[in-house]
């Protein structure tokens, strides 16, 4: 397989470690960043915006006997590097020590080497430009002139070569390298009175083999239409279903609040939760980051620690915290991978006999709610796990689909709503690091008239 | 360094690279073309357990090329300023125009564009090494420490950055500009009996180093302190439809989200906002004005020229009521056949200019807040937030309400947290029934991330809302 050489990149990363150690740098780390990215975006048939990005930067992370600097730079030139590392030793020695500053036990390392992660295509070294500028407007011609209550038609392509190359002054050294294509359409229509509501859908993918962009448009259209007359619903309790493309919102205030900082700071709704019971016992997320050719897959993480799979929530109960080596120390305890990789729910009997549902037999099934198709800002207390979200989405009677609403807010705590969860999908996204299908709860805090 | 030589001096190059450059960016054609040369270098230092234990310096360093073509734009960038890296961007660039189409011509001439100083720096960042910033985060550990038994925790940071503009265009103009900016963030956990609570507080500015003094931490200290204190006692609310008084600053959040970002004029070009066939028609009382302004003395928000050379001004939006303006950049500004407005920004040179809010505020009523809280039965005032949201086309906005107290009947009663409201921006620009005399900006850490991130302000006055939809339980 054709892969980029950065040979001149690393060497200029070994310096920097180099200098940072001649420096007087007890322990450092030094990440180098290297990203490409090129978009093409079409508005009403015509090329409206191109871009090509390149950069290259370097993060310095230095250990100076307890003290600790995170520095970065893009001016890489090699006498202007060295004096920004010199700087930054002298710099960090004004701090208070602190001797759960260090590097990782190196016996967490990732050692490799491992079997293709199939997150590299090398077909955007050669993808011509123009290729990438007709799929863009080939997304704005799958919709065009199609309806005449569309305003608006926005599609882009984009791409991203993506390498990370990390060394330390215990050994470690890793790198990685990444593509990606991306094909997204926005769509506005004519609704009631001023109102153009929008539409929007993408597909993603780390290979162009894996890529499907067709569809795209008529996606983002029919999106759009279906958001016509909206209606605004009385206040009440109603069963919900979160559609796969935003499931991940309410999620992440899970993920947060296993994040080591935040227990380390008592400042986490699930801080003292380690090894209980707090979720319902068929909610299972197991990390899996060795997926050939998924989003996310990694076999070592940001300290270069070894990534495995693993059960995060086992049938309810917290299996584990995300402990960065720095607060795994203030805590005297292992340090465990910063967070998770590829995540995945099930919710079901553990022998997998409960099998995921498509949404539409979820709707199906609930017969009565509100089917939530986005969210409108909205926050979660990570303290408490307090939240409230606007949404938009669709009333469903009779198991069905029946009118879209608006104006409305979803209220309540988080870990009892997870405690309401009454089913999960069997469509997590691809495309998406979060394996997270549609969700349905019950008894869910719909504020609106 | 204060003049035009230093900076090319700075940057590494001449009047004729620049002049090249920009030949080389119209070489396809096109109508407009612009470079954005930037440095920033940023700091910060954190506390945490006690200890200023961690510390940081980023620099950043580029130059942004950007060709217009009609309302077409090609965007590059290069992270060196050696000529042929430069070049090779201008030449990506180019790319977006067609063949033809335009060719602007570079004036002989070069123009030093005048501006004024919004942030004048007294003490700068460059001269105050490390160990004079940490004493104040260890003034606001101690004194969170001392207002409270109940605190367990606190976070303090200070960030400072200085960033570096030389920038040139195809009309021959030019200009340099030095923006500062400094943020003091405090957060603190505090716990009674099985409950825990945390809250932030935090100011920024445009200045120098004057501005961190003692009387500052302890505001910032005391505000930290209170805000945790008050959500022991706080409950979410019973959700649904009511009044809202909204208290002054903060709640600028109002008009950041439910009508400033559709009265960005890129969403109106595109003819995709609420708002877009509302120019010059009445969208809320004739007693309302809403500003944008880049004029405000070392606000977050202030601008002496923006990123494509548009002296900083104050842009009245509304005006008596009266859809005024939108904010524009030069492509919305040259598309509705009217000035710029001085609101064409950008997160750094990796990207292009477009039309983005600086300080947004209302200007003064003549009602009292106390009148207002008054005249309603049952609702809601609103105190501190944390986020908000817009859809552009749908006009539904909505902002996070992380403190403030039920109203029943007319008295602030029980104190409520974490609550999401939403609205419709031009409802509830028609549904504010009365504006109180109090307006005050708020000089909180705002940040809005449309499409890049962008440092801004807000203000209000105390507002009367008639109806805005509160998430709670049922």
């Amino acid at each position: 397989m054709i892969r980029p050489v950065y040979k001149q990149e690393t060497e200029m990363a070994r310096k920097a470690l180099q200098a940072a150690l001649k420096a007087g740098a007890s322990q450092a780390r030094i990440s180098l960043n290297i990203g490409v990215q090129n978009s093409f975006s079409v508005l009403e048939n015509r090329l409206d915006r191109l871009q090509m990005a390149n950069d290259r930067s370097l993060y310095i992370q230095l250990f100076v006997n307890g003290r600790y600097g995170a520095y970065s730079t893009n001016r890489l030139e090699e006498t202007e590097l060295e004096k920004f590392i010199r700087n930054a030793v002298s710099a960090v020695k004004w701090l208070s020590p602190d001797s759960c500053r260090t590097l990782p036990p190196s016996e967490l390392y990732f050692k490799g080497p491992g079997k293709d992660l199939g997150q590299f295509d090398p077909y955007i070294l050669e993808m011509d430009p123009a290729k990438k500028k007709e799929l863009a407007f080939a997304a704005f011609e799958e919709i065009a002139g199609k309806d005449n209550r569309i305003i608006s038609v926005d599609s882009e392509y984009g791409d991203t070569l993506e390498y990370q190359y990390m060394i330390d002054s215990q050994g470690f050294e890793g790198d990685s390298l990444q593509s990606g294509f991306t094909l997204s359409v926005e769509c506005s229509v004519k609704g009631k009175g001023d109102a153009r509501p929008e539409g929007w859908w993408y597909e993603s993918s780390l290979t162009y083999a894996d890529f499907h962009p067709a569809g795209c448009g008529r996606t983002a259209l029919e999106r759009a239409l279906a958001k016509l007359d909206p209606v605004k619903i009385a206040s009440g309790k109603y069963n919900a279903i979160v559609e796969n493309t935003c499931s991940s919102r309410l999620f992440a205030p899970i993920i947060t609040a296993l994040n080591g900082a935040n227990i380390q700071q008592q400042n986490s709704f699930l801080a003292g939760t380690l090894g209980k019971k707090v979720f319902p016992e068929k909610l299972t997320v197991t990390d899996t980051p060795h997926v050939y050719g998924m989003a996310g897959s990694r076999y070592f993480d940001g300290e270069g620690i070894a990534t495995r799979p693993m059960n995060i929530i086992e049938q309810g109960t917290i299996n584990t915290y995300f402990l960065p080596t720095y607060y795994a120390n203030k805590m005297e305890t292992a340090p465990t991978v910063e967070g998770p990789s590829v995540p995945r729910i099930t919710a079901g009997s553990p022998d997998g006999s409960s099998a995921g549902l498509t949404l539409e037999q979820m709707i199906g099934q609930m017969n009565d709610g509100i089917l939530i198709t986005g969210f409108n800002g909205g926050n979660c207390n990570g303290t408490t796990g307090d939240f409230s979200y606007g949404i938009e989405g669709f009333r469903i009677e009779n198991g069905e689909i029946r009118f879209p609403v608006k104006e409305m807010n979803i209220t309540g705590n988080i870990v009892s709503l997870w405690n309401n969860l009454s089913l999960a999908g069997n469509d997590p996204r691809k495309c998406s690091r979060w394996q997270i299908p549609s969700l349905a709860f019950g008894e869910v805090d719909f504020s609106g008239l | 360094m204060t003049d035009y030589r230093s900076y090319l001096n700075f940057f590494g190059v001449t009047p004729d690279d620049l002049k090249k450059l920009i030949r080389t960016a119209l070489g396809q054609g096109g109508d407009y073309a612009d470079l954005f040369f930037e440095y920033t270098l940023a700091n910060e230092i954190s506390l945490r357990d006690g200890q200023v234990n961690a510390a940081g310096t980023h620099i950043d360093y580029g130059v942004g090329i950007r060709v217009v073509c009609q309302e077409r734009t090609g965007y590059a960038y290069a992270e060196t300023t050696a000529m042929p890296e430069m070049e090779k961007a201008a030449r990506t660039a180019a790319q977006i125009a067609v063949a033809g189409q335009g060719r602007a011509i570079v004036p002989a001439k070069d123009l030093l564009l005048e501006k004024k100083n919004y942030y004048p720096i007294r003490e700068d960042w460059d001269s105050f090494s490390l160990d004079r910033k940490i004493p104040f985060l260890t003034q606001l550990d101690t004194l969170i420490f001392e207002k409270d038994p109940r605190v367990i925790k606190v976070l303090g940071r200070i960030a400072d950055s200085d960033t570096k503009i030389l920038f040139y265009n195809s009309l021959g103009e030019t200009f340099t500009d030095e923006r500062p900016m400094i943020s003091v963030i405090a957060s603190c956990v505090m716990r009674e009996g099985s409950r825990t609570e945390s809250a932030a507080s935090s100011r920024s500015f445009r200045m120098g180093f004057e501005m961190l003094d003692e009387s500052l931490i302890r505001e910032i200290a005391d505000e930290a302190v209170k805000r945790t204190s008050f959500l022991f006692d706080a409950v979410q609310p019973k959700g649904g439809q009511m009044p809202v008084v909204m208290s002054a600053g903060g709640s600028g959040i109002l008009l950041h989200e439910a009508v400033g970002h559709a009265f960005e004029a890129d969403f109106n070009r595109k003819n995709i906002s609420i708002f877009s066939d509302k120019m010059g028609m009445q969208v809320c009382d004739p007693s309302i004005n809403i500003v944008d302004d880049g004029t405000l003395p070392g606000n977050r928000g202030a601008l002496n020229i923006d990123d494509e050379g548009v002296p900083g001004q104050k842009t009245y939006l509304v005006k008596n009521g009266i859809l005024n303006s939108y904010m524009h950049d030069r492509i919305s500004a040259r598309h509705y056949n009217t000035a710029p407005t001085g609101n064409g920004r950008r997160e750094s040179f990796r990207f292009m200019p477009i039309p983005r809010m600086r300080a947004t505020y209302m200007e003064n009523g003549t009602a009292k807040e106390s009148d207002l809280i008054a005249s309603v039965k049952k609702g809601i005032y609103v105190d501190t937030f944390s986020n908000g949201q817009v859809q552009i086309g749908a006009g539904d906005f909505t902002f996070f309400v992380k403190s403030g107290y039920l109203i029943e009947n007319g008295h602030l009663t029980r104190p409520i947290k974490d609550i999401n409201i939403i609205g419709n921006g031009p409802q509830a620009l028609k549904d504010i029934l009365a504006v109180a005399d109090n307006n005050k900006i708020e000089n909180s850490t705002w940040t809005c991330g449309k499409e890049q991130y962008c440092p801004v302000s807000c203000g209000m006055p105390s507002v009367l809302v008639k109806s805005l939809t509160v998430g709670g339980s049922n």
